[in-house]
């Protein structure tokens, strides 16, 4: 079957050309990675000068150490990890509920719960700034964590899978007397792990990439997060790209990695979600 | 002891639920309902707030600049959507063929959709830059552009908006692509088999099989694409501002600069309800169409 492939000329075609399309969409990040590996004040005559050696990794801690860059970084991993454990603990949390507790109002809360769906964040920020404001968590941590976590999505995802746990397991602890935290923690959590890493990828990729809202509730510079911070570095058109695209690259390098590590996971968590909407 | 079980679960049910009910309830559902009230008054940050009925909505409705920002991200939503849908299909066709390089197109493909949108506007901004950049600089090298001319990506409107939609579909393709990869991977492969057998030829079995049987996908694909693109922000804001002369400036930029810059909070409030309309009639018919997809494939 492959080797008639290979001799087919019209197939090589189609693989030439589509092995070009992945070149040109791969360039622009191995342009940006050239451009943060070259020494400042190089003479670029022609396109090739950015890809060319010698090569210095001295623009990352230079402009690591002694700049804000450091503290976005920062920012960017703490609001991330601390995002991503918030909204997988307690989107479980109420999925099982949801999933496996019979209780009166069950079906109407769970109505309540998908209405998120339906509302787009971006249509609702100003009232949001308005209402965080009121809050006083605007240029907070707190402020720039606590309006993530809960989305209808994650909570949807976990009570469909929830929902095909078997009721007679849990039942089973209930009899030996474990109370529903046991259940939960000892039970549920252990079974979920394919779904709860699914979760927890997307959201950590999510709050790091997250543009809109730290835009507006970030008001100081040390509350920063990468994406907020990075455009702030963009020069001039006489201003050499070197320290930009540095800067770029500590911003990409993280999800990049990440991305590569769970290729496979993130597919089908996306291809899940095409199913599901 | 019934009613003792009822009343536990009641108890613990609700405590399970309680944290992200709260959370969900002040972050997602108490905006829609806070904005409403903020888009009667003329409201701003400093304490300034005055009831005025329905003077906002009447208000953009003349405004001339809401006009064209409504009118700059229908207009991009049009164009750019079509062609990510199509992008998607032709790069998922690529990646579902028998190669050994399947697993690294489909990496490549969807490797941009992971950065950020500072991230991959900041690449594209540095690239379309004139004198310096990169796409300038490979147009000259292989001389469709003479060496004395340099395009003004960022300070003509249509290069603008070309330079954004490029970026766009660079930048979004991936997921769409993945989506279609799927649907292609469901199709089993006798039905390849036994068109060949038929005598199909390539082309036949792409217009009558495999086109047809995406169908559904395609059609939740054009939704989600629409509903994306109509949230556009974050690149034109960073790669042209929304210049040159806003005249590539989206809705949401006009909103972002009407709240935060002139801090008119009414006004933004009154003006996101258009988009908050849109939206939801995009969402509310791709859930339609799902639903009608997901009963066609039961039969």
């Amino acid at each position: 079957m492959k080797s008639k492939a290979k001799r087919n000329p019209g197939s090589f075609i189609l693989s030439a050309v589509s092995v070009m399309m992945a070149i040109i969409f791969i360039t622009p990040i191995l342009w940006s990675l050239a451009v943060s590996l070259q020494k400042e004040g190089k003479q670029i005559t022609g396109i090739l000068d950015w890809f060319t050696p010698p090569y210095t990794l001295k623009n990352y801690p230079d402009l690591i150490i002694g700049s804000d860059v450091t503290r976005w970084l920062l920012n960017s991993i703490f609001i991330a990890v601390i995002t991503t454990v918030f909204t997988v603990i307690l989107s479980a949390m109420a999925a099982y509920a949801l999933a496996k507790i019979k209780f009166k109002g069950v079906n109407a809360l769970y109505f309540y719960f998908l209405l998120g769906l339906m509302v787009p964040g971006e249509a609702t920020i100003v009232p949001l700034f308005i209402t965080a404001n009121g809050f006083n968590l605007i240029d907070t941590y707190a402020g720039l964590i606590l309006p993530s976590i809960a989305g209808s999505m994650n909570l949807i995802i976990m009570v469909s899978f929830f929902k095909s746990l078997p009721n007679e397991l849990l039942e089973a602890v209930r009899i030996d007397g474990g109370g529903e935290l046991t259940i939960f923690f000892k039970i549920v959590m252990p079974l979920s792990k394919a779904v709860i890493s699914t979760v927890c990828i997307f959201s950590f990729i999510g709050s790091w990439n997250n543009y809109l809202w730290p835009l507006l509730c970030s008001m100081s510079s040390s509350k920063f997060t990468l994406p907020i911070g990075i455009p702030t570095f963009a020069g001039t058109y006489t201003v050499d790209y070197v320290k930009p695209m540095t800067a770029n690259m500590i911003a990409a390098v993280p999800v990049i990695i990440i991305y590569i590590i769970f290729e496979r996971q993130i597919v089908e968590g996306i291809s899940m979600s095409g199913v599901k909407g | 002891m019934n009613k003792k079980i009822k009343r536990k679960n009641l108890l613990v049910g609700w405590g399970f639920v309680l944290p992200f009910f709260i959370l969900y309830t002040i972050f997602t559902i108490w905006p829609v309902i806070q904005g409403i009230y903020v888009s009667f008054h003329k409201w701003s940050l400093m304490g300034k707030v005055k009831f005025i009925g329905l003077d906002n909505y009447v208000r953009f409705l003349e405004d001339k600049k809401f006009i064209s920002a409504l009118g700059h991200t229908t207009w991009f939503s049009l164009i750019a959507a079509p062609l990510l849908v199509i992008a998607a299909l032709i790069l998922a066709m690529f990646a579902n063929r028998p190669v050994k390089l399947k697993r690294g197109l489909r990496i490549c493909f969807y490797l941009p959709s992971v950065l950020s949108v500072s991230v991959a506007s900041f690449t594209a901004k540095y690239m379309f830059t004139p004198y310096r950049g990169f796409i300038n600089g490979f147009l000259h090298s292989i001389k469709v552009l003479p060496a004395n001319r340099e395009l003004q990506w960022l300070n003509e409107t249509n290069l603008a908006w070309a330079a954004i939609i490029i970026m766009t579909v660079w930048w979004t393709v991936g997921f769409p692509m993945l989506l279609y990869l799927s649907a292609l991977q469901d199709i089993p492969p006798q039905i390849y088999e036994a068109a060949s057998i038929d005598g199909a030829t390539k082309r036949q079995q792409l217009f009558s099989i495999v086109l047809p049987l995406l169908k559904p996908t395609t059609y939740l694909v054009v939704m989600l694409q629409l509903i994306a693109c109509f949230k556009v922000f974050g690149q034109i804001y960073m790669i042209t501002g929304g210049g040159p002369a806003s005249n590539t400036r989206p809705l949401i930029q006009y909103i972002y600069e009407t709240a935060f810059k002139k801090n008119n909070m009414g006004y933004a409030a009154a003006m996101s309800y258009v988009l908050f309309i849109i939206l939801v009639v995009l969402t509310a018919i791709q859930r339609v169409v799902e639903k009608k997809g997901a009963k066609a494939d039961e039969i």
